[in-house]
């Protein structure tokens, strides 16, 4: 597959604004669109490929960073990982239990436990969200510094972005679930 | 031409675009609305529309309504739990001696909506897009198809209903840049689907739904409520369908009027009932159905990575939306008012007509980018889902994989082809499944390239690759079960003669389920707070549960059902004090 920045008309850099690559793709996708008269499928499933990378902020500074990634672990994510897994396997008994309870008592035994259960997930999500934020502002140095860089903190921060958008979007899960009981 | 066509679960709608304007074509009375309903006669051809409608209450088992809730669906699934058959096998629904397929049924359906635009246009119509559930899975959007074909048309696209809507929305608007959301509740299906509208291009964010989910579940709740005001035991066929139609009108006039107050002549006999009903009443039988759509909105904006801050518009649409308890959640959810300018029963409608227009060349610089609504995977060692293409990924999409013999000389690699969201195989729906041959060679050196494509209809096709000599061939993929037709005959007639027993057995599971959860959850409460209840409180609740045992035992289903509820009832204050103790 040919570069995905440039495919989207962008320079190769850390920093991209999330809107104007949406507004790229839906002008490129949507000329080349299958349905429309000289629509081209394969050029529109590249496009629709790159703009997947250039918005993942862990894609995008793999491209970048020519390291295949995913040797060293992030302190965070060491440090979280523990809190991560057993909160997610506590969250999923607990709703398995909740969407199965088919009664008052068997609800309101499982009330105290939800509420510890929300709780936890919330402030959980309030750390990733800090670990996010000083990623963020790593992401604008590395930005800054461009094209001079280390490969291999470049790699760390890919990861480290994996790892929390994942995590994230588990957690998300679970506490929308539980919101909606 | 290509005919735009919104085939719903309770009124279907066809139109054509004429001179630069989506036109939707009514029947020879004037009505636009084909009631989705088909009547089997004895003898001659079935009977679609309105007058099939009028059957349904004299002939119930032999007229299919709603057909579009068991459309690609197999015995098995929650959907088809009153049907019986071989589980796994596609469902099929017996009509006058005849196993009918639900494609069967639509087809009569589309060949109605067909007639009507030949009878108006004066000319052929044999093409045609065909509107469903954002949420359908792959079978049940091949299914349609399937019924398109078996009407006589070439399905040119199956389209997305919220993605129709927006389309219908954004015509006049295509200069716009906006973020919207489509709330679409039609008979049998809830989808939400979030677009960004950005100077002709409508892009798809993320759409999240439950095919389940509708004006038939609203409807059979007001039914069950008709129920216990009348004081209604037992029920025949016949009074369940003038009571389903009794519920459905009462809710359409309820939209408008406070109160009101149904009439059933000669109800019971020679029994007429006058049931009066107030729109209070039904919003408390409907809220708890109408807020499991909460969670599908929730899910959208955060796979769409949007607050419901950042949205411009909320678009109702879907029969359905016209209840005022519905046009209050959905403004709740979304901390807006609703915009109700799209026509809930036709916007879908009319958004085919305009797919069709593009696709034929007719209107020029608007593009959909649509999207697969569930993730495509495959399992894994240890019953694991590994996901190929995720959900909300724009279509037309492809993703390769590629696979190795796992022991020299293994001939091949059975694929299991899953959609869904969980984590676990077993819980995703299996779309079926594929057998990648190996060429002879030692362990690990067999190169098959595999790559799932998903089509713009949202269907996937497998196509593998046999890396060294490159060659390519398109894979069929195998439905979940295999069973030959004679076999799958005996099935269902076997299956019919134990329909009794198994639904006994089947309540009785249920009430065990319920027991087994029940005693547990109250010795946990009795332990945390039975201190603070009165002894003879206590005690009761200890005779309660003693009886629950032994229902259990004595494999009696009526008793166990009682004991249990006597339980509920024991349990009440001792429930209401945990909710206390947790909140405070």
């Amino acid at each position: 597959m040919s570069c995905p920045f440039a495919l989207l008309g962008f320079p190769r850099r850390p920093l991209l604004s999330d809107e104007a690559i949406g507004s790229a793709y839906r002008k490129l996708a949507g000329e080349s669109h299958p349905d429309q008269s000289d629509g081209d499928a394969e050029r529109f499933r590249e496009l629709s490929e790159a703009a997947a990378i250039l918005r993942d902020s862990s894609l995008r500074l793999r491209m970048l960073s020519s390291s295949p990634g995913g040797s060293l672990l992030p302190l965070e994510a060491a440090q979280l990982f523990p809190q991560i897994a057993t909160l997610l396997q506590q969250a999923d008994n607990l709703i398995e239990k909740q969407a199965t309870a088919s009664n008052a008592l068997a609800k309101a035994v499982l009330a105290a436990p939800l509420k510890n259960l929300r709780h936890d997930l919330e402030s959980t999500l309030n750390q990733l969200q800090e670990w996010r934020t000083s990623l963020d502002r790593e992401l604008i140095e590395i930005d800054l510094r461009w094209p001079e860089h280390d490969p291999n903190s470049m790699s760390l921060l890919a990861d480290s972005y994996a790892y929390a958008g994942r995590w994230e979007s588990q957690l998300k899960e679970r506490k929308l679930t539980l919101d909606c009981f | 031409m290509i005919a735009g066509i919104d085939l719903g679960t309770t009124n279907s709608l066809i139109g054509v675009y004429e001179s630069g304007f989506p036109t939707l074509l009514a029947d020879s009375e004037g009505k636009r609305l084909i009631p989705s309903v088909v009547f089997y006669p004895e003898t001659g051809t079935p009977v679609v529309g309105r007058e099939g409608l009028r059957m349904q209450a004299l002939h119930p088992e032999r007229t299919v309504s709603s057909v579009k809730r068991l459309i690609g669906r197999r015995f098995g699934e929650e959907e088809t739990n009153k049907l019986n058959g071989p589980k796994g096998y596609p469902v099929t629904l017996p009509v006058n001696g005849q196993n009918l397929t639900p494609e069967q049924v639509s087809a009569e359906i589309l060949k109605r909506l067909k007639a009507v635009a030949e009878e108006r246009l004066g000319t052929t119509v044999d093409r045609a897009v065909i509107t469903v559930p954002a949420y359908f899975n792959d079978a049940q959007r091949a299914a349609t198809r399937r019924a398109g074909e078996l009407a006589g048309f070439v399905v040119e696209r199956i389209l997305s209903e919220p993605t129709a809507a927006a389309l219908a929305y954004g015509l006049d608007r295509l200069q716009e840049n906006a973020r919207v959301a489509v709330y679409d509740l039609g008979g049998g299906t809830f989808d939400l689907s979030i677009l960004r509208l950005d100077n002709g291009v409508f892009q798809v964010l993320s759409t999240h739904g439950d095919t389940r989910l509708g004006g038939d579940d609203l409807d059979e709740a007001i039914a069950g409520l008709l129920l216990r005001e009348a004081g209604i035991t037992t029920l025949t066929p016949e009074m369940k369908v003038r009571l389903k139609e009794a519920a459905r009108a009462s809710k359409e006039l309820l939209s408008n009027e406070e109160s009101t107050i149904v009439l059933l002549p000669f109800m019971e006999g020679s029994t007429s009932l006058e049931i009066p009903l107030t729109r209070t009443q039904i919003e408390s039988a409907c809220g708890p159905i109408i807020a499991r759509t909460r969670a599908h909105c929730l899910r959208a904006l955060e796979d769409a990575g949007l607050k419901s801050e950042e949205l411009d518009q909320l678009i109702l649409v879907g029969g359905s939306t016209r209840m005022p308890l519905v046009q209050r959640l959905a403004a709740e959810i979304f901390g807006k008012k609703p915009n109700l300018s799209q026509h809930p029963d036709e916007a879908v409608a009319l958004g085919a007509v305009l797919q069709g227009a593009i696709l034929e060349g007719s209107l020029q610089n608007v593009a959909l980018l649509d999207v697969t609504p569930l993730s495509l995977g495959i399992e894994t060692f240890g019953g694991l889902m590994n996901v190929i293409i995720p959900r909300n990924t724009t279509i037309p999409a492809k993703a390769g994989e590629m696979f190795t013999n796992a022991v020299a000389g293994q001939s091949g690699m059975k694929i299991i082809v899953l959609q869904g969201e969980r984590e676990l195989a077993g819980d995703n729906w299996t779309l079926g499944s594929f057998e990648i041959p190996f060429p002879p060679s030692p362990k690990g050196t067999a190169r098959v390239g595999v790559q799932f494509s998903i089509d713009a209809d949202g269907i996937l096709q497998v196509l593998a690759r046999d890396t060294p000599t490159g060659s390519e061939k398109i894979v069929e993929i195998q439905s979940a079960v295999e069973v030959s037709d004679e076999a799958v005959e005996a099935m269902l007639a076997g299956s019919l003669e134990h329909a009794f027993e198994d639904m006994d057995a089947r309540v009785f599971t249920e009430a065990r389920l319920k027991a087994e959860e029940m005693l547990p959850a109250v010795e946990v409460a009795l332990e945390q707070l039975g201190s603070e209840l009165l002894a003879s409180e206590v005690l009761e609740i200890h005779g309660k549960s003693s009886e629950v045992q032994a229902a259990l035992e004595s494999k009696e289903t009526v008793r166990l059902k009682q004991a249990l509820a006597a339980l509920d009832n024991a349990t009440q204050t001792l429930a209401t004090k945990l909710l206390e103790k947790a909140m405070g």
